[in-house]
């Protein structure tokens, strides 16, 4: 730890316009929707409100909220773990590249997807995914299967789906770090006898945990703010807590009570983030974080 | 040990060649259905047909909306590239305290389901009498992309070797010279990656454009998810098609000009 | 190469920037002398009618501006504005939404029958005590269902229940879908004492299971389309929307009655342009847009007057006799328990 806090550098000032931002058009309307989720009503057409705790009340009461608000978090974390798993090979292989062709071809692939549009994407995996989608077709006609496997539907298809759109942002992230790792150092641990694996557990792996941290968090707050995801490949089976706010908003004409659950969900996120951002903040021996 | 190389190198190609294929299978099922002449969407596909592609583009209502959505992405990618990495340098070098707290505020909207955020916007819009004119759009656009843009500059930020900087002062560089000349060139691949991200962010962004947008000014999104719920055929592949080779060229086309393969190494 | 890239970049900077002032700049329409009329309509086929005919039609005639706001969800942004300045002057939306609309006071309870002459053409239902503001179009929810699986054609709503259609039906996530609502409430008169009977509802819902479920009409379209499901509740206008395509699936209307999927026109309170906005509902209503609208989309027309060709007055419901089958829920009642329904439901079906 230092002894001694180091100024404010006048370069701290560039934090302006994204503090304007932020205040405009996200603190200041989320505050407002905050103090809805206090209120009776909505206000703006309806001027007898009262102060009240009517929609936490209904949030704590009730098992229904709280299991969104788990299934949401554990979908997250599952769907960040298998976004990294697969998002890092593909990204040391792209930030190694030395085709200049080939990196542009990877890139475009890795970007693709994300340009399909989020309601195409998700009816494209329907289709693959479904009863009579790709997968159990070919699987029957293969004689793999009888009955076709239940592949959506459940937390597996949304998982399936959210992982898809989200491994190129994963991707994106680790391949600029990775990148930037020199190779000297891993040649070095190489001169020195280790083996390819061992250099990369010990060098790579390390030095590219600033990207990991990126990445997961970035994965992880999309992950459960997702809703046409969860919704069009988990049906009735699989509540977030994305898909209640949403069904609050567009369907129950309740904006007090999508206010507590956002809420709730931005309060539950926050801290998650943080805890995680200073325990691998801690790890990687950083002051700041990546 | 040539051949031990050999194996654990092409386990390393076969499963990065399966992420791939993980990846674009599902674009590979869009572009089956796009050119599926069938009036809805099924597989096994009956045939090749470009009818799709022709009533989107004879449709004036996607147009208008492809066109809008892109001069909408464009304008975000320079507003929050700039401000994301201004944010960023702030964090990272100008020694505020609780560093670590206002990145995770600064990525908090991603955090909130959007259609909160578009919610609560429009709420504040409508109160104060500004309606809901395109800047506004922008705006919201802008604040989910920042996010991205802080993200990856900090991470390339982190692993910056600072001795490059000092080492320009100590030639006698002018602070302002060291940042403009060995700073932000150095940072540049962060930022990039950012404006990629919030482009796409931007393109494809749904909940906030449904209650940003006006009628006869929605955004492409907007237009095919309203599309969707009436008619399940085949026009919105060929629209999705679309996206995909004009963000695909305007990638081509940055590579050439600027070199994106200069983002991942030094 | 510096140079080369220095130009090349500050040229699509700069072209990029005077597209985002064109962007910001564009020029408002000059409207200062012309009216508007701000309103909400249906994407899709419904949409295209609309605007391309409908729409201008009116706007000719009336010498106005409308401007139709295509991006739904519709109530919860109406809700967001002032009662004085709402954000419509003419909502177009479905029964339940209407209802609560009126509740909350964002639209009128009741159209002045002075204001718009069609009115009186009407058949009884569209403009009953079960509808506040005027049900312009209507259609029937019964089954869609496949008709090359070997199955006999559904005819009571009990069909649906069968065992042999386990993991191959289709209803809708209830909490924010009205046909899934009304269905729900007719399990309880099917299954129970009448459409209040709530528990006989969930206990019938709980034999439903394994059940698919979608959040629109179009998802239901497409899984019987490519035979996820093989049986579904679906409103006759999405399946006769497919006709002439030789598509193997037809709808069944139960015999305990079809309920009634209404499209509902109303004012709001506070709108600025009440003589225009009542124009508009009753041109909605004249028989030729009717007819116009009705075979574009096939929904049943509400005015007496409408004579549908000879394929759409067989298959919709164009006659007092026929209309008499429609079967309309107590919306005012459901909205008031909604929460708790919506609550029950979901750990019903959530398996």
């Amino acid at each position: 730890m230092n002894p001694q806090r180091p100024r404010i550098s006048p370069i701290a000032w560039a934090i302006a316009p994204a503090a304007l931002l932020f205040v405009l058009f996200f603190i200041l309307p989320f505050g407002v929707m905050a103090v809805l989720s206090f209120l009776s009503g909505n206000p703006v057409s309806n001027p007898n409100v009262a102060f009240t705790w009517r929609h936490y009340n209904r949030l704590v009461g009730s098992d229904l909220y709280f299991d969104a608000l788990v299934a949401t978090l554990r979908i997250g974390a599952i769907t960040t773990l298998i976004a990294l798993l697969i998002g890092y090979p593909l990204a040391h292989w792209m930030a190694r590249m030395h085709s200049r062709i080939g990196h542009a071809l990877l890139l475009m692939a890795v970007i693709a997807p994300l340009l399909t549009g989020i309601v195409v994407r998700t009816f494209a995996w329907m289709t693959v995914l479904g009863d009579r989608g790709v997968i159990n077709v070919t699987a029957q006609w293969l004689g793999l299967t009888e009955k076709p496997l239940p592949l959506m539907y459940n937390e597996f298809g949304v998982v399936v789906g959210l992982v898809h759109i989200y491994v190129p942002f994963m991707v994106l992230t680790l391949v600029g770090v990775i990148g930037r790792i020199d190779l000297a150092l891993e040649e070095a641990a190489r001169g020195l006898g280790a083996s390819r694996a061992r250099a990369f557990l010990e060098v790579t792996l390390p030095l590219s945990l600033p990207g990991i941290l990126a990445g997961s968090l970035l994965v992880f707050a999309l992950a459960i703010s997702a809703y046409v995801t969860p919704v069009l490949l988990g049906g009735n089976n699989v509540l977030t807590l994305p898909m209640l706010i949403y069904q609050q908003v567009s369907a129950s004409f309740n904006l007090g009570f999508a206010g507590a659950l956002g809420v709730v969900l931005l309060a539950v996120s926050l801290a998650l983030v943080f805890a995680y951002n200073t325990i691998l903040g801690r790890l990687t021996g950083e002051r700041q974080i990546a | 040990m040539s051949r031990r190389f050999d194996a654990g190198h092409a386990a390393y190609l076969t499963l990065n060649g399966a992420i791939v294929a993980f990846l674009l299978a599902p674009i590979a099922v869009v572009l089956v259905f796009a050119l599926n002449p069938t009036p809805y969407i099924a597989f096994p596909p009956v045939g090749v047909s470009l009818r799709w592609f022709v009533k989107f583009f004879s449709s004036a209502e996607f147009m208008n909306a492809l066109l809008l959505s892109l001069r909408v992405a464009v304008l975000v990618v320079a507003l929050s590239t700039v401000i994301g990495a201004l944010c960023a340098l702030a964090i990272a070098r100008g020694n505020l305290p609780g560093a670590r707290l206002l990145t995770t505020l600064f990525l908090s909207p991603l955090m909130l389901p959007a259609i909160l955020t578009g919610l609560s916007l429009f709420q504040v819009f409508m109160l104060s009498g500004i309606g809901r004119p395109v800047w506004g759009l922008v705006a919201g656009h802008t604040l989910v992309a920042v996010p991205y843009v802080l993200r990856t500059t900090l991470a390339v930020l982190h692993n910056f070797d600072r001795r490059v900087e000092e080492a320009a002062a100590m030639l006698g560089a002018p602070p302002a010279r060291v940042f403009f000349e060995v700073t932000l060139p150095l940072i540049r691949p962060g930022v990039i990656a950012g404006g990629i991200f919030a482009f796409i962010v931007s393109f494809d962004q749904l909940p906030i454009s449904l209650f940003l947008v006006v009628p006869g000014g929605e955004t492409l999104p907007v237009v095919l998810l309203n599309y969707i719920r009436f008619d399940l055929d085949g026009a919105i592949a060929a629209a999705s098609m679309v996206s995909i080779i004009l963000a695909l060229s305007a990638v081509l086309l940055l590579e050439r000009i600027i070199g994106l393969r200069a983002y991942v190494k030094l | 190469m510096i140079r080369k890239s220095h130009i090349s970049r500050r040229s699509v900077l700069k072209s990029a920037g005077a597209a985002a002032i064109a962007t910001i700049a564009a020029p408002a329409i000059l409207r200062a002398q012309t009216a508007i009329l701000r309103t909400t309509a249906w994407g899709g086929k419904w949409g295209e009618v609309m605007k391309g005919q409908v729409i201008p039609a009116f706007e000719k005639e009336f010498k106005c501006k409308v401007e139709t706001d295509s991006a739904f969800p519709y109530y919860p942004k109406l809700q967001a504005t002032p009662k004085n300045a709402p954000l419509y002057d003419v909502l177009h939306t479905n029964t339940s939404e209407q209802w609560q609309a009126v509740v909350e006071g964002l639209v009128e309870p009741k159209l002045d029958a002075k204001a718009i002459p069609n009115l009186a053409d009407m058949y009884a239902y569209a403009v009953s005590d079960k509808i506040c503001g005027v049900s312009a179009f209507t259609s029937a929810i019964g089954f869609g269902y496949r008709t090359d699986k070997g199955l006999a054609a559904p005819t009571s709503w009990k069909d649906l229940a069968d065992p042999k259609f386990a993991g191959v039906r289709g209803t809708y996530v209830i909490p924010v879908n009205s046909l899934g609502q009304m269905h729900l409430m007719m399990l309880g008169k099917i299954y129970g004492k009448g459409l209040t009977d709530l528990d006989a509802a969930y206990k019938a819902l709980e034999q439903l299971k394994p059940i698919k479920t979608y959040d629109f009409t179009g998802g239901m379209e497409k899984a019987l389309l490519s035979a996820e499901v093989n049986i579904g509740v679906l409103h006759d206008s999405g399946i006769y929307r497919y006709d002439g395509q030789n598509q193997p699936i037809a709808f069944a209307a139960p015999s305990e009655g079809v309920l009634s999927l209404e499209q509902v026109w109303n004012i709001t309170p506070g709108t600025k342009v009440r003589e225009l906005a009542n124009a508009y509902i009753d041109y909605i209503l004249r028989p030729d847009v009717q007819k116009t609208l009705a075979e574009a989309v096939w929904y049943s027309p509400s005015n007496r007057r409408v004579k549908l060709d000879a394929k759409y007055d067989a298959k919709l419901y164009n006659t007092e006799a026929k209309v008499a089958q429609l079967i309309q829920v107590d919306w005012k009642w459901y909205n008031e328990r909604k929460d708790d329904i919506d609550a029950r439901v979901t750990r019903i079906l959530k398996g």
